[in-house]
C-alpha cells in the first residue's frame, strides 16, 4: 500500500519535471575512437574511426548558448573512449572555466596517475569506471586480455582522489551473473564507494549477440542480490536507471523508476545532432549544432520525449503499469517499431 | 497545511491526492517540485545520473593560476612544479611562467613551487579565505 502511494506521489514529481524541462545534465559524445572493441558495445565504435574527433571550439560554441546555468549542471564527456583525445584536458578545462561541472565515462585503459593528475587539473568533479566482473569475464566481454588489470589500476587510482564523485559500473550478463558475490567483496576491499549495475541492451554489436542478455530468472537473481546488498549499506550499490522493475522498485535504487531523457538529459552527438542520452536511437535527433542554436533546440523542442503518450502501444498499450514507467528507459524504443525492446517489469 | 496533505495522501491514497493537492495549492512547478521531492524521498531526486552516465560532480573545488618570475631577471620561469600540499596534485609553468589547476576547495591551501632544475629555491605559499578562484603569482630567488 505505502508502496503504491510513494509510486503515485512520485508520478506527480515526475510530471512538474517534465513541465520544468531544465536541462541539467549533458552529454558530449566527443569522439567515437575507441582503443577496445568490446562484445556488447551499444555504439558499435572501432579504434579507427570514419567520423573524426568534434573540434572543441565547435561544442563549446553549443554550451555558450545556455542562458541559464542550473545547478550541478553536469557534462558528460563520453565516446568512443574520451581519454583518446589527446586535448582530453584542455577539453574539461574549458567546460569549467565556463562554471560547468564536468566529469567522464572511460573504460580506465588510458587511466593512470598522470591522467588523473592532468584530469584533476582541468577541474573533473565525475568519473565512471566499467568494470564487468572478474578478470575472465570482463576481459572476454572487453575482448582484451589487458583490460581486467587495467580497470583495476584505474579504479585504484581514481579511488584516491577524494574530490571525484566516482562509481564503477557493470554490465550484468550471463557470464558474470555467478561472480556478483565475488566482485562485491572485490570492490569493497578497494574503498569503492558507489557500484552501478545494469544489463547489456540488444542494440549496437550487441544487437547480435544473444547470450549477452538476461533471462528473466537471472534478473530476478540480480535484483534480489542488489536489493539485499543495499540493506548492509556497506557502498552505494544500486541498479541504474534504465528500466523499471515492477515489485523490486524502490528495493535497488533510492528513487523509482524514471527516464529522464530529454526532461533533463540532453546531449551533443559526434556529428553535431541534438538529442537525449547518446544511446537512443538516432532518428529521434531533434536538431543540430551546426544548423540550430543548441539551448533554443533543448527549450522548444524534445516533445517526442517530454510526452510520452505516443508509445503506449503494443505490450504497453494494456500494461496496468505503464503510469509508472511510461513505456521504459527511452533506449528502450525505437522510431519505427512500436514494441519496446525491452520490458523489465516482474510481477508482484 | 502541506504536511497535512501528505498525511491524507498516505492515508487516502493517489487519486485523492491528485484531486485535493493540485486544485487547492496552485503553485509553481518548482515549488511543487521541492515540496514533493522533500515529502516523499530525498535530495537523490534531484542529484541524479544518466543510466550510462557520470554521477553529477560536486563542484566543490577552486581554480588556483597565477604566473612565476624570477627575482634576478624580472623574468618569467618556465616548468617550476606547482602542487597543492596534502593533493596527488600538481603542474609545471609554461613558456610564459602561467599556471593554471583545479583543486580541493578547502579553508586554506598550501600550494609549493619547486624549481626541479635546482636554480632558484623553492616556495611556500598559503592561501586562506578561498572563493571560486585564486590568483597566487610568486617571485622567485635564484640559488
Amino acid at each position: 500500500m505505502l508502496r503504491r502511494v510513494k509510486l503515485n506521489l512520485f508520478q506527480q514529481f515526475r510530471q512538474s519535471e517534465i513541465r520544468l524541462h531544465e536541462l541539467n545534465y549533458l552529454f558530449w559524445e566527443c569522439t567515437v575512437r575507441c582503443n577496445l572493441n568490446c562484445l556488447h558495445c551499444g555504439s558499435d565504435c572501432t579504434k579507427i574511426a570514419s567520423v573524426p574527433d568534434m573540434p572543441l571550439p565547435d561544442f563549446l560554441a553549443a554550451l555558450d548558448t545556455i542562458e541559464h546555468k542550473t545547478d550541478n549542471f553536469t557534462i558528460v564527456l563520453t565516446g568512443g573512449e574520451p581519454l583518446l583525445r589527446k586535448d582530453i584536458d584542455n577539453c574539461g578545462f574549458e567546460i569549467r572555466k565556463r562554471g560547468f561541472q564536468w566529469g567522464m565515462v572511460t573504460n580506465g585503459f588510458l587511466y593512470n596517475s598522470e591522467m588523473q593528475n592532468r584530469l584533476l587539473n582541468a577541474g573533473m568533479g565525475a568519473l565512471t569506471i566499467s568494470l564487468d566482473g572478474l578478470a575472465e569475464s570482463h576481459n572476454r566481454l572487453r575482448n582484451n586480455p589487458l583490460s581486467f588489470k587495467k580497470a583495476c589500476n584505474a579504479i585504484e587510482k581514481a579511488v584516491t582522489a577524494t574530490r571525484l564523485n566516482f562509481d564503477v559500473v557493470t554490465c550484468v550478463n550471463p557470464w558474470n551473473i555467478k561472480e556478483l558475490e565475488s566482485l562485491y567483496q572485490f570492490l569493497i576491499d578497494r574503498n569503492v564507494k558507489a557500484w552501478r549495475l545494469f544489463t547489456i541492451a540488444p542494440m549496437g554489436r550487441a544487437a547480435s549477440n544473444q547470450e549477452l542478455f538476461l533471462n528473466s530468472d537471472q534478473f530476478d537473481v540480480l535484483m534480489k542480490f542488489i536489493a539485499t546488498k543495499r540493506q548492509l549499506h556497506q557502498n552505494d550499490i544500486k541498479f541504474s536507471c534504465e528500466a523499471y522493475v515492477g515489485k523490486y522498485e524502490l528495493k535497488v535504487r533510492d528513487v523509482p523508476f524514471f527516464c529522464r531523457a530529454g526532461i533533463n538529459i540532453g546531449s551533443v552527438l559526434i556529428d553535431g545532432s541534438i538529442s537525449a542520452c547518446p544511446n537512443i536511437d538516432r532518428n529521434f535527433v531533434q536538431g543540430n549544432i551546426y544548423k540550430d542554436n543548441f539551448f533554443d533546440v533543448w527549450q522548444h523542442r524534445f516533445d517526442v520525449f517530454r510526452n510520452r503518450d505516443w508509445n503506449k502501444t503494443g505490450i504497453c498499450a494494456t500494461c496496468n503499469e505503464y503510469k509508472y514507467c511510461a513505456g521504459n528507459g527511452f533506449h528502450y524504443r525505437e522510431c519505427n517499431n512500436p514494441e519496446v525492446m525491452v520490458c523489465r517489469k516482474t510481477k508482484e | 497545511m502541506i504536511i497535512k496533505f501528505f498525511f491524507k495522501v498516505i492515508l487516502t491514497g493517489s487519486v485523492a491526492f491528485n484531486t485535493i493537492f493540485v486544485k487547492s495549492i496552485p503553485m509553481k512547478p518548482k515549488w511543487i517540485r521541492r515540496i514533493i521531492g522533500g515529502l516523499s524521498f530525498t535530495t537523490a531526486l534531484f542529484v541524479f545520473q544518466a543510466c550510462y552516465g557520470t554521477p553529477q560532480a560536486t563542484g566543490s573545488d577552486v581554480l588556483v593560476h597565477g604566473k612565476v618570475t624570477s627575482q634576478g631577471t624580472n623574468q618569467p620561469i618556465a616548468g617550476i612544479k606547482v602542487s597543492i600540499d596534502g593533493q596527488d596534485q600538481w603542474c609545471t609553468t609554461n613558456q610564459d611562467g602561467s599556471y593554471f589547476l583545479y583543486t580541493e576547495k578547502k579553508p586554506a591551501i598550501n600550494i609549493r613551487f619547486d624549481d626541479e632544475n635546482a636554480v632558484h629555491n623553492s616556495k611556500d605559499t598559503v592561501v586562506s579565505q578561498v572563493n571560486d578562484e585564486v590568483v597566487v603569482d610568486v617571485i622567485l630567488a635564484a640559488r
